[in-house]
């Protein structure tokens, strides 16, 4: 009971903190914490279910697990298929998986055809080309699209961040 | 195709991306990083310096997640099972 007041607690006064700082001009659908939470929490559970956490030398094994289960609980929450780094990040996730996924292809045009012609940005060719390959399906993005995405991309993870430390601080011994 | 693009974006007439719209993606992009949000107005970042930092500051968001994943994996391996069962009391809500 304790341990699920103390999580209350700690997304509720996150929520607050962003509400403050955060920045109207940019696109405000960034994923309230909690639907993040609920889906990593699910898989965390399915996680636990499918393998039991006491046999010591899988942690590495574990983590890796936890953290795929992280970032597809952030696409997911991003609205999946609504971006384009999130379509891409599950897309990537799905073909470890052997699994087929089909999005609607309405989205699909606006990149491919664009990026060949203006790869990179004439004033910062290497940091431009350095983030397509950080944020999921920046490959293909021309360059405006893929600093909005990025930007979006960037409030995900600080909030996937966010969640996951509340995560580790609950469940730390006191 | 372009003919969509343009009428989408009238104020450019061309399927180029104007230095403005950069800018302004620039300068937003700027005031999602800890270290640049701050600066002032008056303190003109370059674009390039935006840009580095962004991947900077990505690339530490993905350490943090790896970090975080490893505790994460840890902690549940370690939780006594009264405390387990707790956290799967609540995984189940």
């Amino acid at each position: 009971m304790s341990f699920i007041k103390v999580l209350i607690l700690k997304f509720s006064s996150l929520r607050t903190q962003t509400m403050a700082s955060s920045d109207k001009t940019i696109n405000t659908d960034v994923p309230e914490k909690d639907v993040f939470a609920i889906h990593f929490l699910q898989s965390l559970s399915n996680l636990t279910t499918q393998n039991p956490f006491n046999s010591p030398d899988t942690t590495n094994y574990r983590a890796r697990k936890i953290k795929k289960a992280a970032y597809v609980s952030m696409a997911k929450a991003a609205g999946g298929s609504s971006r384009l780094w999130s379509r891409a990040l599950l897309g990537r996730a799905a073909k470890e998986n052997n699994k087929i996924v089909r999005f609607a292809r309405r989205k699909r045009k606006v990149t491919w055809k664009i990026s060949s012609k203006r790869r990179s940005d004439q004033r910062a060719p290497e940091a431009t080309d350095r983030l397509r390959n950080l944020v999921p399906g920046g490959g293909t993005m021309e360059t405006s699209k893929l600093m909005e995405e990025t930007a979006h991309y960037i409030k995900c993870l600080s909030m996937q961040v966010k969640v996951m430390q509340c995560l580790v601080d609950g469940l730390s011994p006191k | 195709m372009s003919g969509r693009r343009s009428r989408s974006r009238q104020s450019s007439g061309t399927s180029r991306i104007s230095e403005d719209q950069i800018n302004d993606l620039i300068i937003k992009l700027q005031q999602l990083l800890p270290e640049l949000r701050d600066s002032r107005r008056s303190d003109k970042v370059s674009a390039a310096r935006v840009l580095q930092d962004t991947c900077n500051y990505i690339r530490n968001l993905h350490r943090e997640v790896d970090d975080l994943s490893e505790r994460l994996s840890e902690l549940l391996a370690n939780t006594d099972t009264a405390q387990a069962a707790l956290i799967r009391s609540l995984l189940t809500q």
